[in-house]
């Protein structure tokens, strides 16, 4: 036996290994693991750190500023939104943006950012085997921005582009939604204006007016850190001393006054070259989370049309009973893209809410019809309440659907960050909590202290929209016809709501045009 | 050292760093303490070598493991009536993802003036069965806590929940219910109908859409994927009238040997087995096999137009015929790892569109796993009307040049890890490794393809991406449409 067969041994053996552990290192990923510790560790006092530490082969970041659309200055509408967008879309100081995809490309990360009225978050997932370089970049991103003027010209486009064709002139159901908001809330109000902002705002914006919006709101004041995952011990140190290097700053304050409705129904109908009629109703509600009533009205929202669900009443109603159109559903949080997903994003937290139906698009000749459709059902809802049957199920439901919400140690993170907002125990805890105490006399309680019909909001989206306009104003009868028989009960229904009347002064419909809209 | 590839980053691995240190003890403790040539350096290391082997012997069933894209353990059973169950335990708690797979689709629609009757399906089966009615279905499920809800593909048709296992064997036996006894009548059939119409409504805001639409229509004329999932519009407009043929569509695809139930989560395979049985056993095997016409071969190049009625921004899709989905010839690997380099957010294109010039909003690909071929298609929304040659000319001189140069070893490298990664970072929840699943399930009803398709891609050369590229982009087999503001509306 010679010296040099033994290395060659030893190097096969040493191959062997490398094999068996070079593989590991990507696919090990998928080694599933049990989230032992799902409870946030968080004191709201004292940190402005959120870990949700566990043994999964991911690592998953959300950082909060506690700033946003409602933070934009005057005439600047969308500056919080483009400033988050150079942040997450734009180069950082020392690599252009186009080093930054390169270097994300192998790991197959990203990093999304969100901007909402009172809340920024960027977040992004990766495998711990990149963990250092992900974390790296991001850092440099968030920290050391490149505030590059060829980055501003492109996400500023993109910005117009969005309001101008992708709300404007690809998504009438997000468009109504939208327009839905700036009916409640005045263009004077911190929520007056479209998160993205506004077409005219966005044009004349610059470089600078980012550079001092981030100056401003990035600071460690607004800031907390949301960690979940398998990432190492004295990684969040790591973090917290690296974000640490933010301007100590000082909390972003507004006022955020309750939007106080003057009386009566006002219905704005935007007209659009388009095949259907989309329609969205509400008004603001003085609920949020942090509220005790909150449970209750989540219960109400849920028994009344939960989001893309056949399980709710106003679908059964329109849809399932009537074929109107693909879907009705009903919300007291604010929920947008809710025509591209099941769940709602977390990280939406608001100080200021709204009770909102969404009815689906249906055919032009039978939009008076179902908006009717749709008052009628709300109506009834308020006078009759809900049943001890309906309450039971829909109390089970939500108790259970708690944790659909939280599957992923993303969505765990991010629910936790707004459980530190609004100051409640873990989501799916409080909910389990809440929803055991609650009562059937607190949830019709609750519809009767909340739900008000007496200025209700209407932004409907369709091509003839002064005949329309016509049509309600002058309450004139809009009956259904089927392709199918229907039950009696359903036709005997159907009567009353054809000349369901909407109290409406004429000068409180207004017409809109598309182009208009967002300007 | 050829024997261990060069891009394997093997020295960082503790595996090779702690080897690397029992090596080198065992070289210097030979050196210091044992005679040179004696017997009992020999033994030494005879002894240290068997060790090494030892040691690596389970390893490498580890690596044989690890090696797999698909890291979870799951058993396969098949009933005598030819469906099959897969499960997949896995440690998130609680919940149950269940996702029953009908490998039908659009695609299983070649009778004319009969298309969009699989998506149709996906909505019927809402509608009520023999033991229970759409509303005793949705109090079942309300109680379960659970998300619920079915999607149509071109090749397949998925139906899915989450719930709280607990209520597992209820949620069987309400879905072995519709499979078997669905039952709804001529009058609920048009209702439903209906809101098939509303869906296409929805969607057709969207100029995206329709371009789409119109992509597949000139694309293909001959298979059936010459129309998409929700169908063309005279054919929706005419399925009230067809509640007959409907009962037919359910008896020939709605069968034990089109269906694979996938159930991942906190779940037990010998309880999942047996409540399987229970509730599906009774499931009569079908004898329908449809006869999807091949596509004619493309003899020279086609192009269609849209004229949009609002605002939008200038639209073209790029493409070519790709093949079928395959876990063993190399086209189909070859070509999906093209893709993200030719058109992917870091490819030279890319950079060049949308972040140098500025002249494209959104620059992507797509080229899906599909049963039958695809198209390899590039879609770019241009900023300006005026640009929307120039970008097309961008857009077909990569594909050219992707025919005629390979690509740099390095870039094929992080393009594989990529691909790698993405499929590891999706696998975050029971729902999501059941949602993984089921596009693999829809294509060959084993989550083995998977792993077979993830080492296919190790096998890729630069020449093979190349040389692929070279016979699929060819321009007699390319279709390009666009879409822009009609002129009245345009400012």
């Amino acid at each position: 036996m010679t010296r040099t067969f033994f290395v060659s041994s030893a190097l096969i053996a040493l191959v062997l290994f490398g094999i068996a552990f070079g593989n590991q290192i990507v696919e090990s990923s998928a080694t599933p693991t049990r989230f032992h510790n799902s409870m946030p560790l968080i004191d709201i006092a004292d940190t402005n750190t959120v870990l949700l530490p566990n043994r999964s082969p991911l690592v998953s970041f959300r950082i909060l500023f506690m700033t946003g659309s409602a933070f934009d200055p005057k005439g600047k509408e969308g500056l919080a939104s483009l400033t988050a967008s150079m942040l997450a879309e734009g180069g950082s100081r020392a690599k252009t943006y186009a080093q930054i995809t390169d270097a994300m490309y192998p790991m197959a990360t990203s990093f999304q950012w969100q901007v909402d009225k009172e809340m920024t978050v960027f977040s992004g997932t990766t495998h711990l085997d990149n963990l250092e370089k992900y974390y790296s970049l991001i850092r440099e991103m968030l920290l050391e921005p490149g505030f590059r003027e060829d980055d501003f010209k492109r996400l500023k486009e993109q910005a117009v582009n969005y309001l101008k064709n992708s709300l404007r002139g690809g998504n009438d159901e997000e468009l109504g939604k939208e327009v839905l908001y700036t009916m409640i809330y005045p263009a004077t109000h911190p929520y007056g204006h479209q998160n993205v902002g506004a077409v005219g705002a966005l044009e004349r914006m610059t470089l600078k007016d980012v550079r001092d919006f981030y100056q401003a709101n990035y600071t460690q004041a607004n800031l907390v850190i949301g960690l979940a995952g398998g990432y190492p011990e004295g990684f969040p140190k790591t973090v917290e001393a690296d974000f640490a290097k933010l301007p100590k700053g000082k909390p972003t304050t507004a006022k955020f006054v309750f939007p106080r409705q003057a009386l009566g129904t006002k219905i704005e109908i935007v007209q659009r070259e388009t095949r259907s009629t989309a329609i969205s109703l509400g008004f603001p509600i003085t609920v949020t989370r942090a509220d005790r009533d909150w449970p209750a009205l989540a219960v109400i929202a849920s028994y009344f049309g939960q989001h893309r669900s056949s399980n709710s009443y106003l679908y059964q109603r329109l849809r399932e009973a009537r074929g109107l159109n693909y879907g009705d559903y009903a919300y007291v949080e604010y929920f947008p893209r809710g025509m591209f997903q099941f769940q709602p994003d977390p990280n939406l937290g608001r100080r200021l809410q709204i009770f909102q139906i969404w009815i689906r698009p249906v055919e032009p000749q039978n939009g008076h019809f179902a908006l009717r459709a749709a008052l009628y059902e709300y109506d009834r809802l308020m006078r009759d309440g809900m049943s001890k049957e309906v309450f039971e199920s829909t109390r089970e439901f939500l108790s259970k659907y708690a944790n659909v919400l939280i599957a992923t140690q993303d969505a765990q993170l991010g629910y936790a960050l707004d459980s530190r907002y609004y100051h409640l125990a873990d989501f799916p805890t409080y909910m389990r909590e809440q929803l055991a105490k609650l009562t059937l006399d607190d949830v019709n309680r609750a519809i009767k202290q909340y739900l008000k019909s007496d200025s209700m909001r209407i932004a409907i989206v369709t091509k003839d929209a002064s005949g329309l306009r016509d049509a309600i104003i002058n309450n004139r009868p809009s009956p259904i016809t089927y392709n199918s028989p229907k039950a009696k009960e359903i036709t005997d229904e159907d009567k009353i709501i054809e000349t369901y009347k909407i109290v409406v002064k004429p000068t409180d419909v207004a017409i809109v045009l598309v182009e208009k809209v967002f300007e | 050292m050829d024997l261990i590839p060069t891009h394997g980053g093997y020295r960082n691995l503790k595996s090779f760093q702690v080897a690397q240190v029992v090596y080198d003890l065992t070289v210097r403790f030979c050196d210091r303490y044992i005679e040179k040539r004696s017997r009992k350096e020999s033994i030494m290391i005879k002894l240290l070598i068997i060790a090494l082997v030892i040691l690596s012997l389970p390893m490498l069933t580890l690596a044989q493991k690890s090696r797999q894209a698909f890291a979870y353990d799951y058993t396969i059973d098949d009933l005598p009536n030819g469906l099959r169950l897969v499960t997949v335990p896995t440690d998130y708690p609680n919940l149950v993802a269940l996702y029953i797979v009908v490998q039908t689709g659009s695609r299983n629609e070649p009778e004319k003036g009969k298309s969009g009757y699989a998506h149709l399906f996906e909505h019927l089966m809402f509608r009520g069965s023999e033991h229970y009615t759409g509303q005793e279905r949705d109090e079942v499920l309300k109680k379960a806590g659970a998300d619920s809800n079915a999607y149509t593909t071109d090749d397949r048709t998925v139906y899915h929940e989450v719930f709280s296992k607990d209520d597992l064997d209820r949620i069987l036996e309400l879905e072995a219910d519709r499979f078997q006894h669905l039952k709804y009548s001529p009058d609920g059939y048009k209702t439903e109908t209906k809101a098939v119409l509303g869906e296409f409504n929805k969607n057709s805001a969207n100029p995206e859409e329709k371009l789409f639409e119109v992509l597949r229509a000139t694309a293909y004329q001959r298979h059936t994927y010459s129309h998409t999932t929700m169908g063309f519009i005279e054919d929706i407009e005419d399925m009230p009238n067809q509640y007959e043929y409907s009962l037919q569509f359910y008896s020939r695809y709605y069968r034990p040997e089109y269906t694979t139930i996938v159930l991942v989560g906190d779940v037990k395979r010998d309880d999942a087995l047996a409540m399987t049985k229970k509730y599906f056993g009774a499931w009569k095997r079908g004898t329908y096999v449809p006869e999807i016409p091949g596509e004619t071969e493309q003899k020279e190049p086609r192009e269609n137009h849209v004229d949009w009625p609002s605002e939008t921004l200038p639209l073209i899709y790029v493409a070519f015929r790709g093949p079928a989905y395959s876990d063993y010839k190399k086209d189909k690997a070859a070509l999906d790892l093209v893709a993200p380099l030719a058109f992917g957010e870091n490819s030279d294109l890319y950079q060049k569109l949308v972040l140098q010039e500025q002249k494209v909003e959104e620059l992507s690909y797509s080229f899906d796993d599909h049963v039958d071929p695809e198209l390899f298609y590039v879609s770019a929304k241009v900023k300006d009307l005026k640009d929307v040659d120039y970008v097309r000319q961008q857009i077909l001189d990569t594909y050219k040049r992707f025919s005629n140069e390979a690509v740099p070893q390095a870039k094929l490298d992080s393009t594989r890890s990529r691909l790698r990664y993405e499929f590891a970072l999706s696998m975050n929840s029971s729902e999501a490794i059941a949602s993984s699943l089921a596009n693999y399930i829809g294509l060959r009803r084993t989550p083995l393809t998977i792993d077979k398709l993830f080492a296919l891609y190790d096998t890729i050369t630069p020449n093979d991406i190349r040389d692929t590229a070279h016979r699929y982009f060819v321009d007699s087999h390319r279709t390009i449409v666009t879409l822009n503001t009609k002129k009245e509306v345009a400012k």
